[in-house]
């Protein structure tokens, strides 16, 4: 079973990612509210997969991915982005992150994600 | 996927955002250099959306999205936020706000945002323009254009022959794919750039169709066309890029240039044609290079510090707080017969035990009393917007300041205090400061100063509300009082400045000449007395003409667990608030005198009324007398009478019980508690004892 840590500062959104992965058999590795956490928790943790949210406060999603590449270059990282935020996702995809997803978040778009690039 | 249960985590958490973000705009528009302020709004407004989009709320994240455009073109310093930028941005957050709260009471969350997007727009644009589509309308240019190579067979040009040919000759092959993106696909320009991505990995891109920069700017609809050429073998071209998420469909073709080459001539007119678009080979560097750009200017305001405090919370239903202040006061109760029963059999172990007891519970009550506090900063939050919407209306200039927001009350009290604050705050705005331009003449500053403040003071907490306008005119109160017939001319006569300013909160007052919008809406000033009332506290108030007015509200800290003084009268025990009590004392009977058909103290050069409990509340007879009377002084404001009882017993922690919905207005008597020894004693409401 493949663990995921969730990255967002929203709890709302967390949950709603925890919800979609959990139904279909993923593990929650974690959840993390900031870029900090994600990086902590990451290196506690070990996932497989990460979900990252781009816009958090105190420390952002690429920020983190950057850190988070820096310790395990190999990490699966999904961006987690909003309309409007094109330029940053594009340099998510420069940096390293495996695919994105645009909220509004429907499951199945998730899913496909997160099978892609677990595959 | 039903989204219900998400339902009252979005509520608060899209309360919190936008509580954010209007603290921030009030912030940004006295400090409209901020920079950081405006990444804050816009953070808060993209979470919103995001969240609002998800649950399906459409109109609401519609809104914040525009509004966002608006603020990320504030951050990028392509616009000023001036009044009317802020008017529009204010705006929409009064219609988010509306929204956020239809839903809270199980609406469907939709409104009318025509308006509102549309002043945003202007705000923009300086000029109302169509709606923004997202899903962007390709250009009937480049629909033209895919016309020309429907079945993927586009022209090429002499040049790109030329590359194609060569490129043969070095073992490539020359691929043409047609890509397919999911016609829901949300940021098209990123999706296009992964699949580019990897074909640059495996390739060289020459040719696409739409041109890269058009991709770029996502003016095309869900297909593109690229000529690769690469020595990878096609099925793994195929599978990476059908592993990249949203892409429908991927058609691959192999180019013999040769073949090609034959057919030049012929197409060579629709070629000529898409060259003058796509002219240099070299494209690959494009779709990485601009987005870079942009990537930097957002990144850097991005990286403003931001301060916000992150503490680790839970969140609680009030109800279960509630709850659990409930079962501590049985336990409150239970602790005081406890007390009594081992005071009784004088047992050491058990005294120890109970004593020991008695000293968790006491901290175990500090917590759960803190935990239903809450920082006064929950009403005074929505008063900046306020002030600020009601001076633009009424054409004043007002300046609110507010201190002390991070005071602590109980819950139950923040919860009320609310309406009756707006009201005393917009009665100082209508009534109180005037307009700019008789200020002018009055010399004062045009700009009207409200202070808002909160602070502690001993088992209370002071709200006061002062502001620097005309001050109330004590001959219009008195004019007002009688032809209302509220007091005699004989009562005016004995009161002081202070009785008077109150007589404002006595029913039916309203002095503003005209009424406003503003208030002076019929809802008088008793109303906020008697809500202040309800939860134990005082309002007062005090004026100087031409200087302004203060008003000034005293609220307990908490009311369900009060420290009263026991008493007895006759067989009968009371409870008075310890909050009302000025001191006891006993005095001889001799030394009461009678004046005005009351029965009267000298008490330290003050001539204090005397009230007996036992009359009040009827208390039979027991025969008990002594020749000195036991009293308790309370005050209210300014005045005191002296509470005539029996004995008294001591200070206790008492739980504070409502006699229930059979025995309303009962007169005087606030609630009841139940003592250790199992007897009912009943709390005076000394508030009603003076008049």
């Amino acid at each position: 079973m493949s663990s995921v840590l969730i990255v967002d500062d929203a709890a709302f959104m967390r949950m709603m990612i925890k919800d979609i992965l959990e139904k279909n058999g993923f593990e929650v590795a974690g959840e993390a509210a900031n870029g900090e956490e994600a990086v902590t928790l990451y290196k506690e943790a070990n996932p497989d997969l990460v979900t990252m949210d781009i816009t958090m406060p105190d420390k952002d999603g690429l920020e983190a991915l950057k850190e988070i590449k820096g310790i395990d270059p190999e990490a699966k990282v999904i961006m987690c982005s909003a309309m409007g935020q094109q330029s940053m996702v594009i340099e998510a995809i420069q940096m390293g992150a495996k695919d994105f997803i645009v909220k509004p978040f429907q499951s199945d778009r998730v899913l496909e994600a997160i099978n892609k690039v677990m595959a | 996927m039903s989204n219900v249960e998400y339902l009252d985590v979005f509520i608060d958490e899209s309360q919190e955002h936008l509580q954010l973000i209007n603290n921030s705009l009030l912030e940004l528009e006295n400090q409209p250099n901020n920079l950081s302020l405006v990444s804050e709004v816009f953070r808060s407004a993209h979470t919103l959306k995001g969240m609002a989009a998800t649950m399906g709320y459409e109109d609401l994240s519609h809104l914040t999205h525009t509004m966002e455009n608006v603020l990320d073109a504030i951050r990028n310093e392509q616009l000023e936020p001036d009044d009317k930028v802020m008017d529009a941005v204010f705006g929409s957050v009064d219609d988010l706000e509306a929204m956020i709260e239809d839903i809270a009471s199980g609406g469907d969350g939709k409104r009318d945002i025509e308006q509102a997007v549309q002043q945003l727009e202007l705000a923009l644009n300086g000029e109302v323009p169509e709606v923004p589509n997202q899903t962007a309308n390709a250009t009937s240019e480049t629909e033209a254009m895919l016309e020309v190579g429907t079945v993927l067979d586009e022209g090429f040009d002499q040049f790109e022959m030329t590359v194609l040919t060569q490129s043969q000759e070095q073992g490539f092959t020359v691929y043409q794919l047609k890509i397919e993106l999911d016609e829901n696909t949300m940021l098209k320009a990123a999706r296009v750039f992964m699949v580019f991505e990897i074909l640059e990995n495996m390739g060289e891109v020459i040719k696409s169709t739409p041109p890269v920069d058009q991709l770029e700017e996502e003016n095309f609809d869900n297909e593109f066309v690229v000529t690769l050429l690469t020595k990878e073998p096609g099925t793994e071209l195929e599978q990476s890029i059908r592993n990249v998420s949203e892409i429908d469909n991927v058609q691959m073709i192999e180019i013999n240039v040769n073949e090609l080459k034959a057919g030049l001539g012929q197409q060579e007119s629709a070629a000529t044609e898409t060259a003058v678009l796509e002219k240099s080979v070299p494209t690959k560097k494009q779709p990485a290079s601009s987005p870079d750009q942009k990537v930097e200017d957002s990144g850097s305001s991005d990286q403003q510090p931001k301060k916000s405090d992150i503490n680790k919370t839970i969140r609680v239903n009030i109800e279960r707080l509630d709850v659990l202040m409930n079962l501590f006061e049985e336990l409150v109760i239970d602790r005081g017969r406890l007390e009594q029963i081992s005071s009784e059999l004088n047992n050491s172990e058990l005294n120890e035990t109970v004593e020991r007891m008695s000293r968790i519970s006491g901290d175990l009550q500090e917590i759960i009393l803190n935990m239903r506090m809450m920082p006064v900063e929950q009403v005074f939050n929505r008063f900046p917007r306020m002030v600020r919407s009601l001076s633009k209306d009424l054409g004043k200039q007002i300046n609110l300041t507010i201190h002390g927001a991070e005071t602590e009350l109980d819950r139950t009290i923040i919860d009320e205090i609310g309406d009756p604050l707006v009201h005393l705050l917009r009665n100082s705005i209508d009534h109180g400061i005037e307009k700019p331009e008789v200020r002018r003449n009055l010399g004062k500053s045009e700009e009207g100063q409200v202070e808002l403040r909160a602070y502690h003071s001993g088992n209370n907490v002071f709200i006061e509300i002062e502001d620097d306008g005309a001050g109330i005119n004590k001959d219009k109160v008195i004019q007002k009082a009688l032809t209302n017939g509220v007091v005699t001319e004989e009562e005016i006569e004995k009161m002081s400045d202070q009785q008077i300013f109150s007589l404002l909160f006595a029913s039916g007052f309203s002095t503003a000449e005209e009424v406003t919008d503003v208030s002076g809406r019929g809802v008088g000033l008793d109303v906020v007395r008697s809500t202040f009332e309800s939860l134990g506290g005082i309002v007062e108030v005090d004026s100087e003409l031409g200087k302004g007015s203060i008003f000034s509200i005293q609220l307990p800290l908490t009311l369900s667990i009060i420290d009263v003084m026991l008493v007895e009268v006759q067989t009968e025990k009371y409870a008075i608030p310890l909050s009302s009590i000025v001191e006891t004392a006993i005095v001889n009977k001799e030394d009461v005198y009678s004046a005005h058909n009351q029965k009267v103290i000298d008490f330290r050069g003050k001539v204090v009324p005397l009230i007996f409990l036992q009359d009040t509340f009827d208390v039979q007879e027991a025969g008990q007398h002594d020749e000195y009377y036991s009293l308790v002084l309370v005050n209210k404001g300014e005045k005191m009478a002296g509470l005539v009882v029996d004995s008294l017993i001591g200070q206790h922690d008492i739980v504070l019980k409502s006699l229930g919905s059979y025995l309303t207005n009962v007169f005087a008597i606030s609630g009841a508690t139940i003592l250790g020894d199992g007897q009912v004693a009943l709390i005076v409401d000394t508030n009603a004892l003076i008049k």
